[in-house]
């Protein structure tokens, strides 16, 4: 049995999401209270910028020496220009300070002033009800409503309204079809993206852009985006898989978070676009994430020669079969609507849930 | 140790960044013998979050070849073994998935402290995020340490440098630096500060760090010019690590079905290394290479001692990208038997790493799976090998020393088409001299054998003698003399066991392969020319020696050493075809 890794493209399923702090803080809200994306649920202060002044070595005098040459003490607020140290009373070799901040740290002939912290916001991103709050640390929101995972990102997170620019899957997004009512939208193309395309965007101030694939040349470009962009299939020229593209479609005009945040270990951390969407009652998930693939299984291809094709296992041979390099591997017989099925390694396959 | 004589099956498991391995070993005729094998993803993440549930999948691979089953309805291992195949004797385990230590080092001199540091930190599973030296001048010298160090927000603090009895300001004013830092950081982020300078200093280290961070003190890594002593610097960061291990989701379930302690998969893999160089030539080395998904291990014994780098950047699924970045593509396209664009290198390197569990279904993404598999092992020898202490096993300072055997493991190079792929790319990778056997791990079994020795050594014995690694080709590697492409350097007669006879002619450039299956054994006859060394007793010295047969056969590589390849990229390629045809690649 083969148990493959898995990627989340739901029309409409529990949504969980943590939020939480860098660093020990504050957490603003309640459990059961109800929140909005742009709401800021906790806050807590990174420390903030420092200077090491190396009075003994500035003011030419042994370290032993500096306590008598501080004309402020430890705890004492200093303001940029101020002069901290001095050598002799007619003397005019003195330090100043570079910085706004306080004197917190002295020795070895330095002295510590370090500025205020700064605070730091975190926002909810998702609207939802907080379910569970962990004192100081985060806390985790819940909603309802579609999920689509991508497998590669860039950029931070986002809330937009979903608009689709494309009419089909193979199709890519193109600058001119970006006009002045795509400002404030997460746009939806398919085969790809292009320089002038990008530009526009940003020109356009978009919220940010869900793509199948992207052309490697452009993934510096894109890392420099100010909105996020999700990525479904890869890098390269693949079309978006059919199911995400008509996931998205069906959700065109409606509000969506994004994030493409993309990490690929320690921990795994996925881009995403998240669409609110009332429950009433919401079906328990069937798929129970320990299933192993079966005949019947929706799969995806997740590499060449048939990357972000979909399809269905029709059958798993029990034995090992060639492929294109030679190898010998166990693999899974998958109708992706062609006139035979295809023959995809095991490890090639993840299913789509 | 526990009771060796209860021990009837074992069931070995390692838990790597991306695929977890199962091996049953069990006893055929009074005797342990290698019985299956299973492998599964890893499950220390998103959906699973524990590192059992992967062992389970892995196990049941096992099970469904040999019947025999290991665990009971509430998932629990059933151990001791009990009647019908059900449970084992024992069960150990090797771990490499969690995140490497996150490591600063500070040092005074590149060449002496921070190199000998950076060995000791490479002893185990770590990434080093910066090094600050007391070799920058400038009025904001220590503003620029400390602020290195809370942005590299490392799990410790390695501050080497002084020999002892010599240096002692600046590496106190290291020590300062480094305390500072740690007094800035949120005490829950505060990283170990582990001093592995001139032991005169202990004292004023202790003063100066005054409970401001948790202080490790380990021997000078350095303690003269010429010495270099990393061992208990080494055991103090794999200490370190082994507690970050033991952040993974299921460890201690893992833990607890244990016999004996989990082992960090490199060091067990090293464990085996180091036993395997007492079954050879002990007047030369042996070396073993694992190239796994996000780490690359060297283990090289000689003359008894072991020495162990991990490389925690660079693996075949994670790094190549980072590599293509920092050092240019051709570092790894030059490796491509066909043209490959800097882009297209490196969509596919992100489309590897987004998905690492997966497999090249074609050539080109193949190709370029090996070539990244050169690198890494290039990568973690450029680190490893200035700490060697060959001794006479090292002629040449300036290429591998003379090794018996070289051991290769990883799924990468076990998995690979063709034997011949695997022989070429860890010829490309190490450069190998004289006469040297390359055994394959094709059941990844060398790490699990290295945990398996702490529990029966037998075992471990005799699943090696019945076949648990194999021959993958003799290789004999002409170096050091004077000829020009296509020279005559090298006359080679072998004599098969049967009478028969083949000799053979080899020019300078070439790489050819002789006949010599698995289990053959023959009588090689060896007469260099042109002054060239084939380790057989110095420049121009031949011999003869018996050797065995492989996968591939008996290889000899008159490339010349150092390789170097054609600078022009279409007759680069040509030439990485050429060389794969003729090994049968």
């Amino acid at each position: 049995m083969y148990y493959p890794f898995q990627t989340q493209i739901t029309p409409l399923t529990n949504v969980r999401r943590e939020r939480v702090l860098p660093i020990p803080g504050e957490v603003l809200v309640r459990v059961g209270q109800r929140v909005e994306p742009m709401q800021v649920v906790a806050h807590t202060h990174l420390p903030g910028d420092f200077r090491i002044l190396p009075v003994a070595r500035l003011l030419d005098i042994p370290a032993s020496q500096v306590k008598k040459c501080m004309i402020v003490k430890l705890g004492d607020e200093v303001h940029q220009g101020q002069v901290v140290a001095k050598r002799g009373r007619l003397s005019s070799h003195t330090v100043k300070s570079p910085i706004d901040g306080v004197i917190t740290s002295s020795g070895a002939g330095r002295i510590l002033i370090e500025t205020e912290p700064t605070l730091f916001e975190l926002s909810a991103y998702i609207p939802g009800t907080v379910s569970e709050v962990v004192d100081n640390y985060g806390l985790a929101i819940e909603t309802t409503g579609a999920v689509i995972q991508g497998v590669w990102g860039a950029g931070g997170e986002n809330l937009g309204v979903l608009k689709c620019l494309v009419e089909g899957p193979d199709k890519p997004l193109r600058a001119d079809t970006i006009d002045p009512s795509c400002h404030g939208a997460i746009l939806v193309g398919g085969l790809g993206l292009d320089t002038t395309m990008l530009e526009r965007a940003q020109e356009l101030q978009v919220r940010g852009i869900v793509t199948g694939a992207l052309p490697s040349e452009l993934i510096s470009q894109v890392l420099q985006l100010p909105f996020p962009v999700v990525v479904t299939e890869g890098i390269g020229t693949v079309p978006m898989s059919t199911p995400i593209f008509r996931l998205l479609t069906t959700n065109d005009g409606r509000e969506a978070s994004i994030s493409g945040v993309f990490q690929p270990r320690w921990p795994i951390v996925r881009p995403e676009v998240i669409i609110p969407l009332p429950a009433e009652t919401l079906s328990p998930d069937r798929t129970q994430p320990d299933a192993p693939l079966m005949v019947g299984t929706r799969v995806r291809v997740v590499r060449a020669p048939y990357m972000g094709a979909v399809g269905t296992i029709v059958a798993l041979p029990t034995y090992a079969r060639s492929i294109d390099t030679g190898a010998r591997v166990r693999g899974a017989e998958v109708d992706v609507g062609q006139k035979t099925p295809i023959f995809v390694p095991l490890a090639n396959l993840e299913v789509l849930r | 140790m526990m009771k060796e004589q209860q021990i009837g099956s074992i069931l070995l498991a390692d838990c790597g960044t991306v695929m977890t391995k199962a091996v049953l070993l069990d006893q055929v005729r009074g005797q342990y013998r290698f019985i299956a094998q299973g492998e599964a993803p890893t499950t220390a993440e998103h959906p699973w979050y524990d590192v059992t549930v992967g062992i389970h999948h892995a196990a049941e691979e096992i099970s469904a070849i040999t019947g025999h089953q290991f665990f009971d309805g509430g998932g629990n291992l059933i151990s001791p073994e009990l009647s019908g195949q059900q449970g084992v004797g024992a069960f150990a385990a090797t771990v490499s998935a969690s995140p490497p230590l996150q490591v600063v080092l500070g040092g005074l001199v590149p060449d002496l402290s921070i190199a000998s540091a950076q060995r000791a930190a490479a002893g185990t599973y770590s990434l080093v995020k910066a090094i600050i030296t007391a070799e920058s001048r400038g009025i904001r010298r220590d503003e620029e340490h400390v602020r290195t160090i809370r942005d590299a927000a490392p799990d410790a603090l390695c501050i080497a440098g002084g020999i002892d009895g010599g240096a002692a300001t600046p590496v106190l004013e290291l020590v300062e630096s480094a305390t500072l830092a740690c007094a800035l950081m949120d005490q829950e982020v505060r990283p170990y500060l582990l001093y592995a300078g001139n032991a005169r200093l202990r004292k004023r280290v202790v003063r100066i760090v005054q409970g401001r961070a948790e202080l490790r003190i380990a021997d000078n890594v350095r303690p003269t010019c010429t010495q270099e002593n990393l061992a208990h610097a080494q055991a103090e960061l794999d200490t370190l690590y082994l507690g970050k291990m033991g952040q993974l989701p299921g460890i201690e379930t893992l833990s607890g079905w244990s016999s004996v302690s989990l082992t960090p998969t490199a060091r067990a893999f090293g464990r085996l290394v180091e036993y395997l160089w007492h079954l050879g030539d002990p007047s030369k080395g042996l070396l073993g290479v694992d190239v796994g998904a996000a780490n690359t291990a060297v283990a090289a014994a000689f003359d008894g001692h072991l020495f162990l780098t991990v490389h925690s950047r660079l693996g075949v699924a994670f790094g190549g990208q980072q590599l293509l970045q920092k050092r240019g593509a051709e570092t790894i396209t030059r490796w491509l038997p066909q043209p490959m664009s800097d882009d297209q290198a490196r969509g596919l390197l992100i489309n590897r790493e987004i998905h690492p569990a997966s497999i090249s279904q074609v050539q080109r993404e193949l190709s370029l799976e090996q070539a990244v598999a050169r690198e890494a092992i290039r990568t973690a020898l450029k680190v490893a090998h200035p700490g060697w202490s060959a001794g006479s096993a090292q002629p040449y300072p300036h290429l591998l020393p003379l090794c018996d055997t070289i051991l290769v493991s990883g799924g990468v190079l076990a998995h690979a088409p063709r034997p011949g792929q695997i022989a070429l790319t860890v010829l490309d990778a190490l450069q190998p001299i004289g006469v040297t056997t390359l055994v394959l791990d094709k059941h990844r079994l060398a790490p699990l054998l290295g945990s398996a020795a702490a529990i029966k050594p037998l075992a471990v014995v005799e699943a090696l003698d019945s076949g648990g690694l194999v021959n993958l080709a003799t290789v004999v590697t002409p170096v050091e003399g004077h000829a020009h492409c296509g020279d005559t350097i090298l006359k080679v007669r072998v004599t098969y066991e049967d009478g028969s006879a083949l000799s053979v002619e080899v020019h300078y450039g070439d790489l050819e392969v002789l006949p010599l299956l698995p289990g053959q054994q023959a009588v090689l006859e060896l007469r260099p020319l042109r002054h060239f060394d084939v380790g057989l007793g110095g420049p121009g010295k031949g011999g003869q020696r018996r050797v065995g047969g492989g996968l591939v056969g008996l290889i000899i590589d008159a490339r010349g050493r150092p390789l170097r390849l054609d600078r022009n990229p279409d007759k680069r390629q040509v030439q990485m075809q050429k060389w794969l045809w003729d090994v049968g690649g």
